[in-house]
């Protein structure tokens, strides 16, 4: 079933919006738009300007996904893009700046919305860096709660603020602002790996740099590698793929104390109707990794 | 850490049955036919003569590792991301789980049960796979010897089946040097088709066939395969002697992605701050 929806002035023709996607939770395509919707002024500041990675589920959560670096062909006019080096090669990304875009990504079904730490015209230069805090196994987002509290003491010992968000599945996400021209993924990969290493060192139980499996058992794996201008990360507000719809969402360092020392993991996976409520009433807390300017110090 | 490599070259001679030190084993049971059962241990009979290299990064000599890659994501794959596919077509796969292939993995079995005799010239060696040795273990000295002997004399090789870790084999057992020998055979489904790689029957003249029949009688003699060594083989081993007699090895870098591989500065810096929060927290 078809229907054609007027969005921001533009007709969009929009596709099975009966469609369950995630039909274990109970969460339809007209569901998933609505929330991209209202979700979108505070998502959109985080997507502009970035080659974006479509993550699409066209059959919903439990069948098959393909990612997709290039922007269909059979895009729209007004579908802005880049031209982004990918292996040595030039192809073109979609650029998700305004909210007719944004709706029509979302009605290819691209649940997730992946993205690059920098912008496409200056694809070298990150904007910010970050810890991808990934629990093994027998460890749980509790872990990543109490490895993001000790990053953000370390971190602020260095003068550096930074700001979590949960990754929507088991891991937390904690992005050091920088928004300066002269960092280079060289700077963030190396200031990145080796705070991972400290902490792997000064917490062996809890913390590990390296990627082996068997050393991620029950520890929680800093990926500093994500530091990297061939890799993407899940955009804050945007959906995951999982048997819920579980948003990756920013969180008040306090918010997470709270969260960790209630030992209550639940409190750390936020829906769609949870995540609207709160970013209407307080506003985008991750506002700042878009202005606020850092130096890496010691580099 | 870092493990101390001996300098070591290859060893020029191939393994034989008694140089016990050589001698590891891959799995242990037990032999039998008839009444007969006797404690063995399954050993490999050659040591491929190909002297291989480790590729090194040719600016500090760390030796070179592979990783499990998805281009399209580009990053490394762990392995509780990896699942098979059988591809059906190109793109196209059948997942299979390891719990399923598990499920059809053949009973492990203790015994390589010979079912019946044969005469090994009737294989064509085309069936030969990969030969092993059958080493007695204690208490089955004895009889191991009377089998070996009674094989030879019968000139017979015991056929049986027997199961190596995921896989049903097909083996035959023969007496090889006073000891027995174990050739893991292919299946013949296995073995291509000859039908198209012969050419039509019969086209020499009969003067032609008996010419070729006194030439081959006149080459033929006892097969000595010491007579053909390994030519290449033999120099490379000669190259690494000599390089090693000029102490022209080189060291890999101890690997330290255990210690902090950061600027010194900087990972002082980490520690110090490091030691500051703990103290405040």
């Amino acid at each position: 079933m078809k229907k054609v929806a007027e969005v921001a002035g533009r007709k969009l023709t929009l596709s099975n919006l009966e469609k369950d996607l995630y039909p274990s939770f109970g969460f339809t395509k007209a569901q998933i738009l609505e929330y991209y919707r209202r979700i979108s002024p505070f998502l959109l500041p985080h997507l502009h300007d970035r080659a974006l990675t479509l993550k699409r589920y066209p059959e919903g959560v439990e069948k098959e996904f393909f990612f997709e670096k290039r922007c269909p062909a059979y895009r729209p006019a007004w579908v802005t893009t880049a031209e982004v080096a990918h292996g040595g090669e030039s192809l073109t990304a979609c650029l998700v700046n305004d909210l007719h875009t944004l709706i029509w990504v979302e009605n290819l079904a691209s649940l997730e919305l992946h993205v690059p730490l920098a912008r496409a015209a200056s694809p070298e230069t990150p904007d910010a860096l970050v810890f991808d805090l990934d629990p093994g196994e027998q460890a749980d987002i509790l872990a990543c709660a109490r490895v993001a509290l000790i990053l953000r003491d370390l971190l602020s010992q260095l003068r550096l603020k930074g700001y979590v968000k949960t990754s929507g599945l088991k891991g937390l996400h904690v992005y050091v602002p920088l928004n300066r021209p002269e960092t280079t993924f060289g700077d963030t990969k190396k200031f990145s790996k080796a705070v991972a290493e400290v902490l792997q060192r000064n917490y062996p139980d809890l913390v590990t740099a390296k990627m082996a499996k068997e050393e991620r058992k029950k520890r929680v794996f800093i990926n500093w590698s994500q530091n990297d201008a061939a890799k993407t990360m899940v955009c804050v507000y945007s959906l995951r793929a999982r048997e819920k719809p579980f948003v990756s969402f920013p969180l008040a360092w306090e918010e997470l104390e709270d969260f960790a020392e209630q030992d209550d993991p639940e409190r750390l996976h936020v829906l769609p109707a949870d995540a609207l409520d709160r970013v209407e009433k307080r506003g985008d807390l991750f506002r700042d990794v878009l202005a606020k300017k850092q130096q890496l110090p010691y580099l | 850490m870092k493990n101390k490599r001996s300098l070591r070259l290859p060893a020029k001679s191939s393994a034989t049955p008694g140089r016990e030190t050589a001698l590891q084993g891959i799995w242990t049971g037990t032999i039998s036919f008839s009444l007969v059962a006797i404690p063995v241990q399954l050993v490999k009979a050659i040591e491929p003569g190909r002297v291989s290299f480790h590729l090194l990064h040719r600016r500090d000599y760390s030796p070179l590792s592979r990783r499990m890659v998805c281009p399209k994501e580009e990053r490394e794959v762990p392995p509780e991301e990896m699942i098979r596919g059988y591809e059906i077509a190109p793109d196209k796969y059948i997942l299979v789980t390891d719990e399923e292939l598990e499920s059809l993995a053949p009973e492990r079995s203790r015994t390589i049960e010979i079912v019946e005799f044969i005469a090994l010239e009737e294989v064509d060696p085309i069936y030969y796979d990969h030969p092993y040795y059958l080493v007695p273990l204690p208490g089955g000295e004895k009889a191991y010897q009377l089998l070996v002997e009674v094989m030879r004399r019968a000139n017979k090789a015991g056929l049986a089946k027997f199961v190596l870790g995921e896989r049903e084999y097909l083996v035959a057992v023969k007496s090889t040097q006073g000891a027995l020998s174990l050739i893991t055979l292919h299946y013949p489904e296995e073995i291509l088709p000859e039908e198209d790689i012969a050419p039509p029957a019969d086209t020499g003249e009969a003067g032609e066939k008996s010419r070729l029949m006194k030439v081959i009688k006149g080459m033929t003699s006892p097969f000595h395969p010491a007579k053909y060594a390994d030519a290449r083989r033999e120099k490379i081993l000669k190259l690494l002697e000599g390089k090693l007699k000029k102490r022209a090895a080189v060291e890999a870098p101890e690997v330290t992605e255990e210690e902090g591989t950061g600027p010194v500065d900087l990972v002082a810096v980490l520690e110090a701050s490091m030691r500051k929060m703990k103290k405040d927290r």
